[in-house]
């Protein structure tokens, strides 16, 4: 081991150790080293074509941006897709309805009922658009629904009567 | 001479083969008969596998062995929905019996429920009416499972002058009803997927080698 050996050691480990230092505050030495000693506007860059640096700084946005480094294999993709959380949960609250027999959920109102009486009333509501005749045009008294066979009672004296040429249905109580 | 008696040998061959194959039923329309096919698909129509499983004739059982269960096969073709979305709804009603699917599926919102709902009471009708099956209700969903369909492609315009191609998604939906009470499965814990996984790693046969 020599003395100029270890003089050119400690100097290169000096010179490396400093570049690495600058690298690490963020002073990169490809910007530094063409450097001409020109003094005044000549070392100032001339604005010019916006265009192309607007290019340089979109391509330098890309270079930053997340992207997957390796393909997701299918193995892990199935661990993804087919993990209880995202598999569909059976219902518990699913009954029959006791009225029509049909299936409905607990806190539902039963849908084959509620088609039913929803059929009636659109009838009904026809007919008093018939009776009405234009938009805006009820009376400003109640309204009875009437079936087959039934006459208006004393209590439906002044009130408007609407015909329907069918049997009362069982869910409609007259009183 | 020679040449006559190679020609006679010729067709007779030709008509003993003809006859071999009317005989047969080679030449009679190739979807009539699950056997003994001539290829006659074109590249647009796929496999139609699963709806000439309806059609297997079994030997007749000799009196002492169990009764065979009735099997219903049934798909739905090229449905506009997408087969990863269809897989879920699949996965949920596997095991099942038809009643207890039909009420999930009834009350799902996602669109592949009311078609595969559709699928399930086709096939319900079907057992009953043509394979031997005595209540509607003692069937139970044996396989269940989607397929990708024949999808359309588009093209779909991305910005800077790009474009992707869309594909148009289609799936089908099969289904295999058995009848009777489904069979009680053993829930697979992690460990026992394991274990199997090490021994079918240790099943493996190096070929070619001492």
């Amino acid at each position: 081991m020599s003395a100029t050996g270890l003089m050119v050691f400690f100097r290169r480990s000096f010179l490396h150790l400093e570049s690495r230092i600058l690298q690490a505050i963020g002073f990169n030495n490809r910007a530094v080293v063409p450097a001409l000693a020109v003094q005044g506007p000549g070392i100032f860059p001339q604005p010019h074509r916006n265009e192309e640096t607007e290019e340089h700084s979109f391509l330098d946005n890309i270079f930053w941006m997340a992207a997957p480094k390796k393909r997701r294999t299918i193995e892990i993709n199935r661990c993804r897709r087919r993990n209880p959380q995202k598999l569909i949960q059976t219902k518990t609250n699913i009954e029959p309805c006791s009225e029509c027999g049909n299936l409905k959920q607990k806190h539902v109102l039963c849908g084959f009922c509620y088609e039913k009486v929803r059929r009636e009333t659109a009838i009904i509501r026809g007919q008093i658009q018939a009776q009405e005749g234009k938009p805006l045009n009820n009376p400003a008294v109640e309204t009875v629904v009437l079936y087959e066979g039934e006459m208006p009672a004393d209590t439906d004296a002044g009130k408007r009567i609407v015909e329907r040429k069918r049997q009362r249905p069982s869910w409609f109580t007259q009183y | 001479m020679a040449a006559s008696c190679v020609v006679g040998l010729g067709v007779s061959l030709a008509r003993g083969l003809v006859r071999y194959a009317e005989a047969s039923r080679l030449l009679a329309p190739c979807r009539v008969l699950p056997q003994s096919c001539i290829h006659t698909t074109t590249a647009l129509e796929g496999n139609k596998n699963w709806e000439r499983k309806n059609r297997v004739l079994h030997q007749p059982q000799p009196p002492e062995e169990t009764r065979r269960a009735a099997e219903v096969y049934h798909c739905r073709r090229q449905i506009k929905y997408s087969k990863d979305k269809m897989w879920y709804l699949a996965k949920m009603i596997r095991g099942m019996t038809i009643e207890q699917a039909i009420a999930q599926l009834e009350f799902n919102d996602k669109k592949g429920a009311a078609i595969i709902k559709e699928v399930l009471l086709e096939a319900q009708e079907m057992a009953v009416k043509s394979h031997n099956v005595e209540y509607k209700s003692n069937l139970y969903v044996a396989e269940s499972f989607s397929g990708k369909g024949q999808y359309l492609k588009r093209i779909r315009i991305h910005g800077r002058g790009m474009f992707g191609i869309m594909d148009k998604v289609y799936c089908h939906y099969f289904v295999k009803l058995v009848e009777g009470v489904a069979p009680k499965e053993e829930p697979r814990t992690g460990f026992d997927q394991a274990k199997e996984y090490v021994q079918q790693l240790r099943n493996r046969t190096i070929i070619h080698s001492l």
